[in-house]
């Protein structure tokens, strides 16, 4: 195989995925208060709610502490002239080729959280699916799409 | 130039019926319920012929709003009596064109006309329901014209024919996957009765696993072969009224497909849409020497299955000769390269382990349940097939990717057919260097399809790698 591709992520990226755990963390501690008195009301049986309570403590523990530092290590990407080219991937190592002739559009997603650390997710479609550049700063963002959507005008094929 | 018209006027009498036909289905419940009282009887008398005029009126307006016309290079639409439309689709955005006749348009002696486009949904994008069908045949040719072909083929303008012998018919029927699908049909509908012939349903499970350790197993057995039997027949009259008259042309811009018994369908193919080509060896196929041929393009009319299928059922022997007349584009190149040694794990492995999981739990949890276990060698066997089967390569500008899962898949794709590649490599497969190769190409509605092939080495993976850079 070629040698990665060069560039980061933003670095906020695991500042904000951090806040996104612990946020999903708070949900799945009011599941799981829910599911003690119904434990309570129903008669389940007693070993639930402490066997739930470990997992997401757990789950919790990995997401916020190191999941956020792995993926951000993880996650590269490289765009040039011909194709863009992703890596990603904890478990499963991945690496996606898109020539640049195959990009129908691009787009640049913002949720709330995002916003709040100055992020944005480049998404890329295809005429088979899209695929995502997580958390980069605006800046970078914005820049990056219209590269792509520059690029992209170039050669312009059917499907 | 194609002058605005409208659809021919019988099409308001298609129109009317499918309105009454449908408004019919909505309310058969309420008229059931509401048919007993003479009051509401005495008034249905009295308001159908108005509500069938009511109808019958719509069906003249909305017959005659409804226009269809050629400007420049797009075809466009203008209807609705209430809510006026107009959808102009730009002849390069058109993907096939199809002509069928559903039993209405028969009796009527008319034809639907279908135009899809590359957007995603479950409907054409423009449906003219009834048209005379050499004025739709006109219209077809027009639009199927006016397209631009980048890749001229290079076979001459006669047109090349390949139609379905009976006996080839008969033995697609016999062979049809679409079993199953009759043997749920059956099910469903035997359960639908159980229940309301008998509401201790339970009771009778009881007795009936009762039967069986009894051994009075003999009738059931029988049983169950007799809805077997019926499935397969049933399935084999399906695929007989679907594939019956199968004829499929090729000439040098375009692939024409037309079949069916009762309902002709007919599905033009233009050659520059196509993104790839499968071709399927069933599980009963593939031991008599027999496969079909599939296209694959961005039109969504029966994606899946049925309505690309340019050769239902091939005989092995013939294969090189039909790619060589009909698509010479996509010969397969053989032979194919197999995956090394070391993935051969892998694919015992899923294979294995869910039928042993599957056994084990049944074994504990339902009476006569380890017989499952017989699920574990055949699973093995299946492993074993599909490590064998496993197989890619580069020749030119297409790549051949084989593989099973239950039946035997090769996909022949063109470099600039292929929306995206990926690789990725598990942590189980970091330790063997091996590789797993996603690609991803356009397909149906709007996520396109993707083939993967699990355990390609190092060195594989980068000669195809190389070979998808060549284009960009």
């Amino acid at each position: 195989m070629r040698k990665k591709p060069s560039r980061h992520i933003d670095i906020n990226a695991v500042k904000y995925w951090r806040y996104k755990s612990i946020i999903q963390s708070f949900f799945s501690l009011i599941i799981l208060t829910t599911c003690y008195y119904a434990a309570q009301v129903w008669d389940w049986p007693q070993w639930i709610t402490p066997v739930l309570l470990c997992l997401i403590l757990s789950f919790a523990i990995f997401n916020i502490f190191f999941k956020p530092g792995i993926i951000w290590r993880t996650w590269r990407y490289d765009v040039t002239e011909q194709e863009i080219d992703l890596f990603y991937g904890i478990f499963i190592k991945k690496r996606t080729l898109i020539p640049m002739v195959r990009v129908q559009h691009v787009d640049t997603e913002q949720g709330p959280l995002l916003r709040h650390f100055g992020l944005s997710t480049v998404s890329i479609s295809t005429a088979a699916g899209t695929h995502k550049i997580p958390a980069l700063s605006d800046n970078v963002a914005s820049s990056l799409r219209d590269a792509i959507s520059e690029l992209a005008r170039v050669v312009d094929e059917d499907v | 130039m194609y002058k605005p018209q409208r659809l021919h006027p019988l099409a308001i009498l298609y129109f009317f019926i499918r309105r009454v036909y449908k408004m019919a289905q909505a309310l058969i419940p309420l008229l059931v319920l509401a048919i007993a009282e003479a009051e509401f009887r005495r008034w249905l008398l009295l308001a159908t012929p108005f509500i069938l005029l009511l109808f019958f009126a719509y069906g003249v307006l909305y017959w005659a709003r409804y226009v269809f016309y050629i400007k420049g290079q797009e075809l466009r639409m203008e209807s609705g009596v209430l809510i006026r439309k107009k959808r102009y689709i730009p002849f390069e955005r058109i993907q096939t064109v199809q002509i069928s006749a559903g039993i209405l348009q028969r009796l009527l002696g008319l034809v639907k006309v279908q135009v899809e486009t590359a957007a995603g949904g479950k409907k054409a994008e423009f449906v003219l329901e009834a048209l005379p069908r050499q004025k739709a045949e006109e219209l077809s040719s027009l639009l199927q014209a006016k397209e631009n072909y980048s890749q001229g083929s290079h076979l001459g303008k006669a047109a090349v024919e390949y139609t379905l012998s009976t006996r080839s018919l008969l033995l697609l029927a016999s062979t049809s996957n679409s079993i199953g699908v009759a043997i749920a049909a059956i099910a469903a509908v035997s359960q639908f009765n159980d229940i309301f012939t008998s509401v201790h349903i339970w009771e009778k499970l009881g007795a009936f696993l009762k039967d069986i350790v009894a051994g009075e197993a003999g009738l059931i057995i029988f049983l169950v072969i007799t809805l077997l039997f019926v499935a397969w027949l049933l399935s084999l009259l399906g695929t007989v009224i679907r594939f019956a008259g199968f004829r499929m042309t090729r000439d040098d811009k375009k692939i024409k497909i037309s079949r069916g018994l009762f309902e002709k369908q007919q599905t033009t193919i233009p050659l520059n849409k196509i993104q790839s080509v499968r071709l399927i060896e069933g599980v009963l196929r593939q031991p008599l020497g027999m496969q079909s041929v599939q296209v694959v393009s961005v039109s969504n009319i029966d994606a899946k299955s049925e309505g690309s299928m340019i050769a239902p059922l091939l005989p092995k022997s013939q294969l090189t000769r039909f790619m060589g007349v009909f698509l010479p584009e996509f010969i397969l190149p053989s032979p194919l390269q197999g995956l090394p040694g070391k993935a051969k794990a892998r694919y015992y492995l899923v294979n294995i382990l869910p039928a042993l999981a599957i056994a084990t739990l049944s074994a504990v949890f339902i009476p006569w349940g380890f017989l499952a276990f017989i699920l574990v060698p055949l699973a093995a066997w299946l492993g074993k097939k599909q490590y064998q089967d496993a197989g890619w390569q580069v020749a030119g500008s297409s790549l051949v990717l084989r593989k099973r899962r239950l039946a035997r898949v090769t996909t022949i794709i063109h470099r600039n057919r292929i929306q995206s590649l990926s690789v990725s490599r598990s942590f189980l497969q970091e330790r063997k260097k091996l590789n797993s190769l996603t690609i991803a190409f356009a397909f149906g509605t709007n996520n396109g399809h993707r083939v993967k092939l699990s355990g390609l080495g190092d060195e594989e993976t980068r000669v195809i790698v190389a070979w998808f850079n060549r284009s960009t």
